[in-house]
């Protein structure tokens, strides 16, 4: 490649070697800024054709859209309801009153009548639109029939109206998150009011939500309660039918009103149950127990050494509950022993459990029937240590509602339970994705049946005891994980949740809460932790809603729990006293 | 042959007066940008990001000017013992970093988190910028000569990998690569590199990570999953079609207000900037950062000593590799790799490393007549 005329390098040989470097340099340092200045050359028209050309058609969603939405602007645009017919969001026609200032043939009179029917506005201001030049002045939108009727006395042929449809949610915040919200021009832009928009537009039938208003209602209620008493920064819950995934609350708070949006309240618009993803702590080892029962071989009364600290690489894996003894599995569950935990990870292996959470979609991101479904952070590299600290639900990071689904999944009959917030219409079912897919085994049941009773054991005897309800045999497993901010594990900043099953012996019911960094209280002893936070909210749920869905109260003596078998396998407090005395005097 | 002995002592008060005070203007129209983005990525507002941000820019500015003011010839010495230090750092976190996300990458110095490989790529220019100081046209086409040179692009570009943090070491082989070109290495070199690199495109797939597979399969079909994986690209586009022309206005960008798109205040800012500000604000952005770029180029030009021409050059390259990479990389060009935008983006190491760099720049524009003598 000859990038010099050959008179000019002639000359250069004559000034000698170093001049000839220089020159070299310095036309490569050209050719170089050349490449950059293709490159900027290049990103420059790329912004341009996204900003410009393709911008029109983002602006208004795909083109094929634009087109729908201009015929149906008119259209009724469907119905939402919740499970037993209650009206989520609808579309109200509404008229508003504009006027013709021409045609107006006594504008102080008509003024007069005017102020009269809306005392809102003022007598001067309606006087002045009436008397403007142009043909055409808004009086007032969205006016009631009564008020329209009322117009319509006056008889002012200068007086008219303009019908339009407006999306009325009755019951406003209540599910905020999952209804959605449309924009002034009827489209859909969140929950299903945005996934559903074609369907909701066409407006041929409503929408049915596996909701239930009542269930959602004591579950918001019992959140905000929470989160209120724990100064906390939000919380979220969920209620599910384990049978069939079907949920019948979903929770995020703070929430919004559809009607008055503020969308630059991120905190309120933000779906913390199915977008948002956490570190979820404890909860998780529901997980790598099933999975060291199922996988594993293991019996209720394998030991686990939790005497001293994990080391796992740099780190250190602690207990919270700290018991310092040797723990049979019942106890690991009950205490919530990390150590124990990540034992049990170790137990079953790298590969298995990670196997065994991917069959339990934890590892995905879910199908749901709304577009705002986070995907879980998982470690980019799943090293040993990994296992470890996923055993107890650090390091890795789902979205609330998928833990839920993954966890009714081993209490239930053990099969796979995928989380729908569409009541059966299988068009709209098969249209989404979800079509009827074979029934996948999680665990066998004998399996299913132990993870009951260890769930029933931590709410008798263990961490959970604050959500047992007298009579409806409430399961669950507390979960405290510190929060992750910048790489760093904060000790004051917990996400605090319970996840609750009942009734335990055959669990219908799955009942979630979760709290976002609660501070302590007097009535809590100062703990933020789950057991204090979470875990009484489910309890006041499942006392709430039980008799709703008629599950009826069983008084069974003690020894008839579901957990009274486990008992055995858990040193009472005497025994560990005895123990501890016979290590010391042997030292 | 002038200028030589003139420059050897310049006192203070002059070499003030040679800051090219125009690329300092520049960079801080350019760092003022990046804070109107951060308070705007923050839904109107100076905390969590913005005002982090300017303290460690007004650092980095401190730190600029007085790498700027220290003798070229300091940082000629300086050049072996930095790529050393940048070494040790290296070898350091992969030996006890904190880890985060599985990818280790930073030192926790408590005040802040240390990025070895951000140092690494201010190293390298200058050790080979060093290495290829006033040595003869023949010396550079001979490969004997060219090995160590290779080794000091390499070794720290096995360390980095280890990490695993692919699109930094692509970013110092590239820095690296440019020093070899303007150096002169034998143009055959490179065009049998680039051929041998798209022979060995198969073999390497066959290492890649499975996420980092997955970025490249989403950037070849971002639409396959646009609630998945090809999430952020498809949500960028929008954000950016959205802007239009002139924009939706300052704090207005509703595809970033909802959080639809993801990273906004690092690797995506480009495109909260440009839905509130549209193409014509994208364009002068670019055309500001073009701006830097002439200086930097015309300062390499300018110099009259092989080192100085050399760190300008690599350094640009650098540079404009940040600036092209994540703009590109935000528009769908290039697949999703991690890049900051420089001087917009939120983060500490990068901001100190960029406006350090800059100093080396000004150094070789104020000393630009200095003597180097090759030790």
């Amino acid at each position: 490649m000859n990038r010099l005329p050959s008179f000019k390098r002639k000359s250069f040989r004559i000034q000698g070697a170093r001049n000839e470097a220089l020159d070299v340099a310095r036309g490569r340092v050209v050719l170089v800024s050349a490449c950059f200045a293709l490159a900027y050359i290049l990103v420059v028209a790329r912004v341009f054709d996204l900003s410009v050309i393709r911008g029109r058609l983002y602006n208004t969603g795909e083109p094929t859209e634009i087109v729908e939405m201009t015929a149906q602007e008119q259209a009724y645009r469907g119905d939402i309801l919740d499970r037993n017919g209650v009206i989520l969001a609808t579309s109200l026609e509404t008229a508003s009153l504009y006027a013709d200032p021409k045609l107006i043939i006594e504008p102080t009179e008509t003024a007069k009548a005017l102020a009269r029917i809306f005392p809102d506005l003022a007598y001067g201001d309606i006087l002045k639109s009436l008397q403007k030049g142009g043909r055409f002045v808004w009086l007032k939108r969205n006016l009631t029939p009564a008020e329209q009727y009322d117009v319509l006395q006056i008889g002012d042929p200068g007086l008219g109206f303009k019908t339009g449809r407006r999306r009325i949610y009755p019951n406003g915040d209540l599910a905020a998150h999952f209804v959605g919200y449309t924009d002034v021009d009827g489209r859909g832009l969140a929950g299903v009011e945005r996934s559903f928009n074609t369907y909701l537009a066409a407006g041929e039938q409503p929408l049915v939500m596996t909701l239930d208003v009542r269930m959602q209602h004591i579950l918001r209620r019992e959140i905000v309660k929470a989160v209120e008493n724990f100064t906390a920064k939000g919380g979220a819950g969920v209620i599910m039918d384990v049978t069939n995934g079907e949920v019948l609350a979903a929770v995020s708070y703070p929430d919004f009103d559809p009607h008055n949006l503020d969308v630059k309240n991120d905190a309120a618009m933000f779906n913390r149950l199915s977008l948002g993803t956490y570190e979820m702590g404890s909860t998780f080892k529901i997980f790598s127990t099933a999975a060291v029962l199922e996988l594993a071989g293991a019996e209720m009364s394998d030991k686990y050494d939790a005497r001293e600290p994990l080391q796992a690489g740099r780190f250190k894996i602690n207990d919270y509950h700290a018991e310092k003894r040797v723990l049979t599995l019942p106890e690991v569950f009950m205490y919530s022993s990390n150590i124990g935990s990540a034992l049990m990870g170790q137990k079953v292996g790298t590969e298995a459990l990670k196997a065994f959470y991917k069959d339990l979609g934890l590892m995905d991101k879910i199908k749901l029937e709304i577009d705002e479904v986070g995907r879980p952070i998982l470690p980019a590299v799943w090293r040993d240590v990994n296992t470890l600290t996923a055993s107890y639900g650090h390091g890795i990071a789902v979205t609330p509602l998928q833990m839920v689904a993954a966890a009714a999944s081993v209490v239930g009959d053990g099969t796979l339970v995928k989380p729908t917030l569409i009541k059966n219409n299988d068009e709209l079912l098969t249209q989404k994705g979800h079509t009827d897919e074979p029934v996948i085994r999680i665990v066998s049941p004998q399996t299913a049946h132990r993870m009951r009773q260890l769930m029933r054991l931590v709410v008798t005897d263990g961490t959970g005891g604050n959500a047992d309800v007298k009579g409806y045999r409430v399961g669950g497993k507390t979960g405290t994980a510190e929060k992750n901010i910048n790489g760093r594990y904060d000790r004051k900043k917990l996400i605090s949740s319970f996840l609750g099953f009942f009734p335990m012996e055959a669990p219908r019911y799955a009942v979630f809460v979760m709290v976002d960094e609660p501070k302590g209280n007097k009535k809590s002893y100062g703990y933020a932790t789950a057991g204090w936070v979470a875990a009484p909210a489910v309890g006041k749920v499942v006392e709430s809603m039980a008799p709703m869905v008629g599950i009826e109260p069983v008084m069974a003596a003690p020894e008839e729990d579901l957990s009274a078998s486990l008992k055995r396998y858990v040193k009472t407090e005497e025994e560990i006293k005895a123990e501890k005395a016979v290590q010391n005097a042997s030292y | 042959m002038r200028g030589i002995e003139i420059q050897s002592d310049i006192k203070l008060g002059q070499k003030i007066l040679y800051i090219n005070w125009g690329l300092v203007a520049l960079i801080t129209i350019i760092a003022c940008i990046g804070f109107s983005c951060l308070y705007s990525a923050a839904g109107g507002s100076l905390s969590p990001w913005a005002t982090p941000q300017i303290v460690r820019f007004m650092m980095g500015m401190c730190g600029m000017l007085v790498v700027a003011l220290i003798d070229i010839r300091f940082w000629y010495k300086m050049a072996y013992p930095c790529f050393a230090l940048g070494m040790v750092l290296l070898v350091v976190v992969e030996a006890m970093g904190h880890v985060g996300m599985g990818a280790q990458r930073w030192i926790n110095l408590g005040f802040m988190k240390l990025q070895p490989s951000e140092v690494m790529k201010i190293a390298v220019v200058m050790a080979l910028a060093r290495y290829f100081h006033a040595v003869s046209v023949d010396d550079v086409r001979r490969i004997t000569f060219l090995i160590p040179a290779a080794l000091i692009v390499l070794a720290p570009v096995g360390l980095v990998l280890l990490q695993p943090d692919l699109g930094t070491s692509l970013m110092i082989i590239m820095a690296g690569l440019s020093v070899f070109f303007v150096a002169g290495a034998p143009l055959w070199m490179f065009i049998s590199g680039i051929v041998g690199t798209v022979a060995s495109v198969p073999v390497a797939w066959h290492f890649l990570h499975d996420y980092q597979k997955k970025r490249v399969m989403t950037f070849l079909d971002p639409e396959s999953d646009p609630l998945g994986a090809g999430y952020h690209i498809t949500q960028s586009k929008i954000a950016l079609g959205s802007g239009g022309m002139e924009g939706k206005g300052f704090l207005e960008g509703t595809q970033s207000r909802l959080n639809f798109l993801p990273e906004k205040q690092t690797d995506f800012i480009f495109t909260l900037f440009a839905e509130e500000w549209g193409f014509v604000g994208g364009v002068v952005l670019l055309a500001l950062f073009a701006l830097v770029f002439i200086y930097c180029g015309v300062i390499a030009l300018r110099c009259r000593h092989d080192f100085g021409r050399l760190l300008a050059l690599g350094l640009m390259v650098n540079f404009s590799l940040y600036v092209f990479i994540n703009i590109a990389m935000v528009m769908g060009l290039i697949p999703v790799v991690g890049a900051p935008l420089p001087l917009i983006s939120y983060g500490g190491t990068a901001m100190l490393s960029v406006m350090l760099g800059f100093g080396l720049i000004m150094s070789c524009s104020i000393y630009k007549d200095s003597k180097i003598p090759r030790l």
